[in-house]
């Protein structure tokens, strides 16, 4: 940053200015779609949308009627299966993360690449043999059939949560240890408390991603009051588009503010996280 | 590393404890329906079928290739499509997520920052919300993008309803949701290049395009590489994208089963769920975990990513 308010070199000025444009550019294009979805919130229903970016006339009906909706309801349903999923991923996540990163054991060199490799298969692939057995057993339509098909461990977190683990020095153990800890309380008394940070960015983004999960919730979950945010607004947009468009768009700025707000607060985090893992082995 | 050789042998058994809740809910969850899935691949379990199904050998990989039932499900041009939107979408996201990571990385900008913080929105947003808000951005007579269009005179673009727009349309929503992701992982990257290399260039003479090619590039590389071998597996099985955004629509003249945007994964729910022929659904699935699988082989021989996981 300092160095930026040094005098340009002669090309320097031409580049920068360059870079600016495109910047300038890709960021409309970028950004324009969601200011379209925040003026169709606020434009009454039933007309034609113009390339205006300020609604003609004003209206908040749109999110009086999103209320009318079962949309309360299927945040609430989302919201239940991703913590419960979440909080459970966490757990497991956790402590296998932390026998690969300080136990001996055998598989521990490759056992982590395995799972990795493994989970390029997720269960969402095997829809038929999960909606076939699910239909035969007659447990469709069951929000915990749907949480208990999300519960499984994330081979992908585990390896993230490794990553942070490593950085945790070794001595800090290896002191505990000559004081007479034992694993598992160099787990729950050192490990666990420096990873804390850690351990809320991948538990908030499991939650956040949870959210986005579509296909195993299709596949479960049939009767509206069972949806879950993704089906509910899925219903509403495809089927009558013009008229529940701003519903829609209004129910989508409800749902979507705090989770990217709460994603905005993590991503940071999370991002150094990723190439914390990534630069290491 | 500094461990004797006695305790370096010794087995910790206590780790399997800690391992186990999250390897048997990934063998019970993940491992097992796979397994089924296959098995279901190898009988007639479908609707006509529901209660006495029967092993039929090869039957429904036979109706899925060969070229006088091939029409069925269109099973070899969406077969082709899924490849080719894996490839193009996956590459096209990296390149561009490299290039604004490079942009927004450049020393003489002072406030990159901002720049960086806009256009990582996209991402903030949850995916499926957006793919649904681009839905009805993109529809032909409401949508606001043809609206903005007919002010620069260019007429309503059939952007869900014609297959060649519709598949350009995955492609750019795509886009759109995948790029802040990339362009994360690679400023990561760049920012975690020593300067000393840059300086060691620049005193050697060196253009800025052979510094991007020679310092940037490999080292972006390696660090990214982790992130794209998954990305490009994840894409074979970009479920959400299709089904949010064009249903797999629009749909084939010679059959219901698959439209012209439907990948593999699409395509199989579709079958299962709307049609209930599930052996053809499974059929489909193996045929796509052996492409993820074989895909996934030769980029880590290739990029050696994941060799020491230790």
């Amino acid at each position: 940053m300092s160095r930026a308010r040094r005098a340009y070199k002669p090309g320097e000025r031409l580049r920068v200015w360059s870079i600016r444009l495109v910047l300038w550019v890709v960021i409309v294009m970028a950004l324009l779609p969601l200011v379209y979805v925040v003026t169709a919130s606020f434009s009454p229903t039933q007309t034609f949308f113009s390339p205006s970016v300020i609604p003609q006339h004003p209206t908040l009906d749109n999110y009086r009627a999103v209320f009318q909706s079962g949309f309360m309801r299927w945040v609430w349903n989302s919201t239940e299966v991703a913590v419960v999923v979440s909080a459970a991923q966490l757990v497991m996540t956790s402590t296998a993360a932390y026998a690969f990163s300080r136990l001996r054991f055998i598989g521990r060199k490759y056992g982590l690449m395995t799972l990795l490799l493994l989970q390029m298969f997720p269960n969402s692939m095997a829809i038929a043999a999960i909606y076939a057995v699910l239909a035969r057993l007659g447990i469709l339509d069951r929000l915990w059939v749907y949480a208990l098909l999300l519960i499984g461990g994330s081979a992908f977190n585990i390896w993230l949560m490794k990553g942070y683990f490593d950085t945790i020095p070794r001595e800090l153990d290896e002191s505990a240890y000559v004081d007479g800890a034992g694993h598992f309380q160099i787990f729950w008394r050192i490990v666990l408390p420096l990873a804390r940070p850690m351990l809320a960015v991948v538990f908030f983004l499991t939650i956040i991603g949870m959210y986005s999960e579509y296909i195993l919730a299709g596949t479960v979950l049939q009767s509206p009051d069972n949806y879950t945010l993704g089906l509910g607004m899925f219903t509403l947009i495809s089927g009558q588009f013009a008229q529940n468009w701003g519903i829609f768009a209004a129910g989508s700025l409800m749902a979507a503010v705090p989770l990217s707000v709460a994603f905005a607060i993590l991503n940071p985090m999370m991002a150094r996280g990723l190439t914390a893992g990534a630069t290491k082995g | 590393m500094r461990a004797s050789q006695s305790t370096r042998s010794r087995v910790q058994w206590s780790a399997y404890v800690y391992i186990s809740p999250a390897l048997l809910t990934m063998c019970v969850l993940s491992f097992l329906p796979m397994a089924f899935t296959i098995y279901i691949s190898f009988t007639n379990w479908n609707q006509m079928h529901f209660l006495h199904y029967q092993f039929v050998g090869l039957q429904n990989y036979i109706t899925l290739f060969s070229p006088s039932t091939a029409s069925l499900v269109a099973f070899v041009p969406t077969l082709v499509w899924t490849v080719v939107f894996a490839f193009v979408s996956t590459t096209v996201n990296y390149l561009v997520g490299l290039f604004l990571a490079v942009l927004v990385n450049d020393k003489a900008l002072p406030e990159a920052r901002l720049y960086r913080t806009l256009l990582i929105i996209p991402w903030a947003v949850p995916g499926l919300i957006s793919i649904l808000c681009w839905q009805g951005l993109l529809n032909e007579n409401y949508g606001q993008i043809n609206a903005l269009l007919h002010l620069f005179g260019i007429g309503p673009v059939p952007w869900l309803d014609n297959p060649f727009w519709a598949r350009v349309s995955v492609i750019l929503v795509n886009l759109w949701l995948s790029f802040p992701y990339f362009m994360t992982v690679c400023l990561g990257a760049l920012q975690s290049i020593s300067t000393e290399q840059y300086d060691a260039a620049v005193i050697d003479g060196t253009t800025a395009w052979q510094r991007f090619i020679y310092i940037t590039f490999p080292n972006v590389w390696r660090v990214s590489i982790p992130m794209l071998i998954p990305a490009y597996s994840a894409a074979f099985n970009n479920f959400n994208i299709i089904y949010l955004l064009t249903g797999g629509g629009p749909n084939r003249v010679e059959t219901q089963f698959a439209g012209y945007t439907d990948i593999l994964a699409s395509a199989a729910y579709k079958l299962a769920l709307q049609f209930n022929r599930y052996d053809l659904s499974a059929a489909i699935s193996v045929i796509l975990f052996f492409i993820v699988g074989i895909m996934s082989l030769i980029n880590m021989r290739f990029t050696n990513a994941f060799k020491a996981v230790d």
